[in-house]
């Protein structure tokens, strides 16, 4: 390379004809041949060390050194292919690990979701559920958005919607969509621009237009490049699609591809089309305002316009809308992130015991080369060559590792949790990797490194002098620690996982199933739904095969529930501020199909229907909020009125009479959420000039019992409909069981990445304390030798053996236990029913850790017994 | 490792033996063997490591410019590398030389007695 062999011979070329020279004096000199060519060399010197030296100065030798480095460490490695096998394989799979969790954590939480700016994009919402009927907990009140729309100081702009899902009609026939219902400014503030037509311009106001997404168009209008211009229908009412929007939107939710936008109108109560009074928010920061700055003045202007002093108490929230979306998400990953981080460490403690190992076995060649000139800074920079041609080669093997385990995750989790259908592996994540490899290889050549100097520069002689160097067994007790975290943290998902699958539902969701219907013209009157509501159940309850059918405007674990949370007077107790029970409309037949046990009282009868008095059923969580020790039934419940309400302003106007206490049921989506106080109303009491009326008409969702296979009751189901009601629109049926799992989803992903790592953790150690313990063995044979020589039995030789290992995981499980303790205590928001510092987990853990150490230190103790005292005698 | 006082040493001796190279060839064209036993007869310790650390020495001072090599026969009619300075290398020498002159006056003047 760059001349340099041809530049080098012509320089030993030139070593050869001086020595010549030299030797042909001596010789004239009266000298031998042979003594004159000796003397002649002894004069020259070092002829290697000045070719070196005269190297030096030709510049580039680095880069020849290094070539020379990486040649001679290929040849090194190739002659110890069980160590290099290993040593890869241990850096591979933790880095790998690592890199897969960093793609993750990359593209899901970091990389920036593809609307323009998306940092400036915020949302805002008050502390606590809003009160009355809202679309989400995130609402606000039109008017208070109105009033952040005009105030002007932070941010730049500010558009309002509400997600909800409504029957669309086009060509296609009539299916339940999801809708966006949004201010005019939205696609605009967002700053999107449409794939075809245009966006929403202020001219819009008032026309019945609708923009659709990017799914939309290809699902339901086939993808027709001349859809402008062409009419779908919602909410009884035609709609002129203006635009698409391009595929890939990240709104309203990660993929809000299926959606149809359509524009906001309020009527003269101030509500929209949908009948809500409150809306999300989203809101564009002026270039260079601060989040902080924005909520303070949001507070203050809330402040200033609030009428009761719960309202003016009221604490805002907020979120960049980046966060809004993988919130649930945040704190996870970023924990797993930490997880594989320990991970690498026990694979980096493990490749410095591989090195150590190595480099003690090569201290002979090392000290040959030292001797014959090279410098400690040269045989360094030769083991790091080596060390960093292994890190590489493991980085690339990793990253390969991480590439089919993204593709891998992508595919079997991307519907299910936000922004994985968006993984991939980015450049940055693989630098960072190659970073992490290289800063491995770096630590573990360091150590024993440092070692060797020591005794390379130490006087020959000192064979197994490596037998004193405690850190091998430092670094396995530090695998150990690390290990006994993992396996903790893993054991608490476990038992969470457990304590969940036996919380007490309250309902039975086994054969259930349940199913939603929409009417297809949603501003039918609420007597026809009723109707309607009441021909289904009767007919559904005929079916063969169908034990029980109940509707219940609110469903356990499903998404579609429409709740009522209401202020409540009780009486008998004095109502305090933002008291609430939470309102569930249902038919007689709840108990039956729920299994709800009826616990005093009675139940729902036919005649309470035709009844004026309106009779409700509560919960134990009722009772205990709100009639402690007092006999329930009889009991008067009101919706509470602030001063100046009128009857139309409540949902009930009247009286409700406690008829009977049912037990609790768990409602909402999450295992680990308490009882909430409800109460139970049925559907057919419920007043129809109640300003919630329309809104409880304008969807059903029945549970029905059955043992029925699903295909089959389906199939039952839908022809039911078609024949009795084919104005109602259905969603697909789903078992209520299904629902109950799929809220365990993001806890079951968790324990199985970390009960991955932690398998691959105690792998890595178990192979670290057997590489320790052989490696001692193999340097203390004559020791053992010589004590067997001297009368010790083989008992008491396994016992030297076992001793070391069972000190090193003593040491490991101490700091280790503490560790696991701070994990459980940072983790305590994943865990129920288990304490984050869980005894019988840490137990099982610290047996388990003994167990495999037993195990790994098998082979080693193994061999030490079987130690030949006369070959040990016969080799000194 | 080398300490600070070897390495003051070691450049000491470095600039020493490039200005013996110099002056050796100052006076023709020569091969490194002749060069050595030249700088040998002139000074004891700056070839102390043996006659091959001429040769770094040579490289650096061709890298320089100071002075350029060709292919030639030797006394023996074997083939040999003869070195020559070239004209830089020569304004270097009397650079040097006049400097090492201008310094040991003024070392002559200091330790002179007082009385001249």
């Amino acid at each position: 390379m760059f001349g340099w062999q041809s530049r080098r011979q012509q320089l030993l070329d030139e070593f050869e004809a001086h020595i010549e020279l030299e030797t042909q004096e001596n010789i004239a000199r009266g000298m031998t041949p042979e003594q004159a060519l000796r003397v002649a060399r002894k004069r020259f010197g070092n002829a290697l060390v000045a070719a070196e030296d005269a190297h030096t100065v030709w510049g580039g030798v680095w880069l020849e050194r290094l070539l020379q480095d990486v040649r001679y460490a290929v040849r090194s490695l190739r002659s110890v292919p069980a160590y290099t096998i290993t040593l890869m394989g241990t850096l591979a799979l933790g880095l790998g690990c690592v890199a897969t969790m960093l793609a993750i954590v990359d593209s899901v939480l970091l990389r920036p979701i593809a609307l323009s700016h998306p940092e400036q994009l915020v949302r805002i919402w008050g502390e606590g559920s809003p009160d009355g009927y809202h679309s989400s907990d995130f609402a606000l009140s039109y008017p208070a958005v109105d009033e952040l729309r005009h105030s002007d100081a932070s941010l730049a702009g500010v558009a309002s919607y509400n997600v909800m899902v409504r029957p669309v009609t086009a060509q296609d026939g009539t299916r339940i969509t999801p809708i966006a219902n949004c201010s005019l400014n939205l696609p605009g503030m967002l700053g999107l621009s449409p794939r075809l037509g245009r966006i929403f311009t202020p001219a819009d106001s008032g026309a019945s237009v609708v923009l659709v997404g990017d799914g939309f168009w290809r699902e339901r209008l086939h993808a027709d490049p001349h859809a402008i211009g062409t009419t779908i229908h919602l909410f009884g009412r035609p709609r002129t699609i203006i635009g698409v929007l391009p595929a890939g939107t990240p709104f309203p939710q990660d993929s809000g591809s299926e959606f149809v936008f359509v524009p906001l109108e309020l009527n003269g109560k101030g509500e929209d089309e949908f009948g809500f009074d409150s809306t999300d928010m989203i809101g564009r920061l002026k270039p260079g305002a601060s989040k902080q700055q924005a909520l303070a003045e949001a507070q203050r202007l809330f402040q200033n316009m609030a009428k009761t002093p719960a309202e003016r108490q009221r604490r805002l929230v907020l979120r960049s809308y980046q966060e809004t979306l993988t919130g649930d998400l945040r704190k996870p990953l970023w924990t797993l992130l930490a997880g594989v981080g320990a991970l690498l460490l026990i694979a980096c403690a493990n490749a410095a015991n591989l090195q150590i190992g190595r480099a003690t076995n090569r201290l002979g060649e090392i000290s040959i080369r030292a001797a014959l000139g090279a410098s400690f800074g040269r045989i360094l920079q030769q083991l790091i060559t080596e060390s960093l041609l292994v890190s590489f080669t493991a980085a690339s093997l990793a990253a390969s590792v991480a590439f089919f385990a993204i593709r891998l995750l992508r595919h079997a989790y991307g519907a299910d949790y936000t922004r994985f259908d968006e993984l991939s592996l980015h450049p940055g994540v693989l630098l960072a990797t190659v970073f992490l490899a290289a800063l491995m290889g770096l630590v573990a050549t360091v150590a024993p490194a440092v070692r060797l100097r020591r005794q390379v520069l130490r006087p020959s002689g000192a064979r197994g002098s490596a037998r004193s160097s405690r850190l091998p067994g430092i670094l396995v007790s530090l695998q150990i620690a690390i290990t006994c975290v993992l396996l903790v943290v893993s054991g608490l998902l476990t038992r969470t996982l457990h304590s969940l699958a036996e919380v007490k539902l309250g309902f039975d969701p086994h054969d259930v199933s349940t199913l939603v219907l929409m009417p297809e013209d949603q501003t039918q009157s609420p007597q026809l739904s009723r109707d309607l509501e009441g021909r289904l159940l009767e007919r559904f309850g005929t079916l063969p095969g169908v034990e029980g059918v109940t509707t219940q405007s609110s469903v356990p674990f499903s998404s579609f529930n429409v709740g009522l949370n209401g202020r409540t007077d009780v009486e008998g107790h004095v109502y305090r501020e933002g008291e609430t029970a939470n309102y569930t409309l249902v038919s007689t037949n709840f108990l039956k199909v729920s299994r709800i046990p009826l616990i005093a009282g009675r139940n729902f009868s036919k005649a309470d229907e035709s009844s004026a008095g309106i009779v409700v059923l509560v919960n134990e969580a009722f009772l205990k909020a709100f009639l402690p020790d007092r006999n329930p039934l009889g009991t008067i419940l009101r919706f509470h009125r602030n001063p100046g309400e009128t009857d139309a302003d409540q949902p009930v106007a009247g009286d409700m009479t406690v008829i009977g206490v049912v037990g609790n049921e768990l409602q909402g989506g999450a295992l680990d959420s308490p009882y909430q106080p409800l109460v139970y109303l049925d559907f057919e009491q419920f007043p129809q000039q109640s300003m919630l009326s329309q809104i409880f008409n304008m969807s059903a969702q029945y549970a029905i019992r059955s043992a029925l296979p699903l295909p089959v009751l389906d199939r039952e189901l839908r022809a039911a409909i078609k024949q009795d009601a084919p104005s109602m629109v259905e969603m697909s049926l789903k078992p209520m069981a299904q629902g109950v799992e799929d809220s365990l989803g993001q806890r079951r992903l968790a324990l199985r990445l970390v009960t991955g790592f932690s398998s691959v953790a105690l792998l890595l150690s178990a192979g670290g304390i057997y590489g320790v313990l052989a490696y001692a063995v193999a340097l203390r044979r004559r020791e053992i030798g010589i004590r067997m020589a001297l009368g010790s039995s083989r008992s008491e030789t396994a016992a030297l053996v076992l001793r070391q290992a069972v000190w090193m995981v003593a040491f490991g499980l101490i700091p280790g236990m503490a560790g696991a303790w701070i994990s459980g205590h940072a983790i305590r928001s994943f865990l129920y029913g288990v304490r984050s510092l869980d005894a019988p987990t840490v137990a099982q853990v610290a047996v388990l850790l003994f167990a495999v150490t037993i195990l790994a230190a098998a082979l080693p103790t193994l061999r030490a017994v079987q130690v030949d005292p006369a070959e040990t005698l016969r080799s000194e | 490792m080398p300490t600070q006082a070897d390495k003051e040493t070691l450049n000491l001796l470095q600039g020493t033996l490039d200005l013996l190279i110099l002056q050796t060839l100052a006076t023709g064209r020569a091969h490194g063997h002749a060069i050595a036993h030249s700088i040998e007869r002139r000074s004891d310790d700056v070839l102390q490591v043996g006659h091959g650390s001429l040769y770094p020495a040579l490289q650096r001072l061709l890298k320089l410019g100071l002075i350029r090599a060709e292919d030639g026969t030797s006394e023996n009619n074997r083939r040999a590398r003869f070195y020559q300075l070239t004209p830089k290398g020569r304004g270097q020498l009397y650079a040097e030389t006049s400097r090492w002159e201008r310094f040991s006056a003024a070392m002559a003047r200091i330790l002179a007695p007082e009385n001249t």
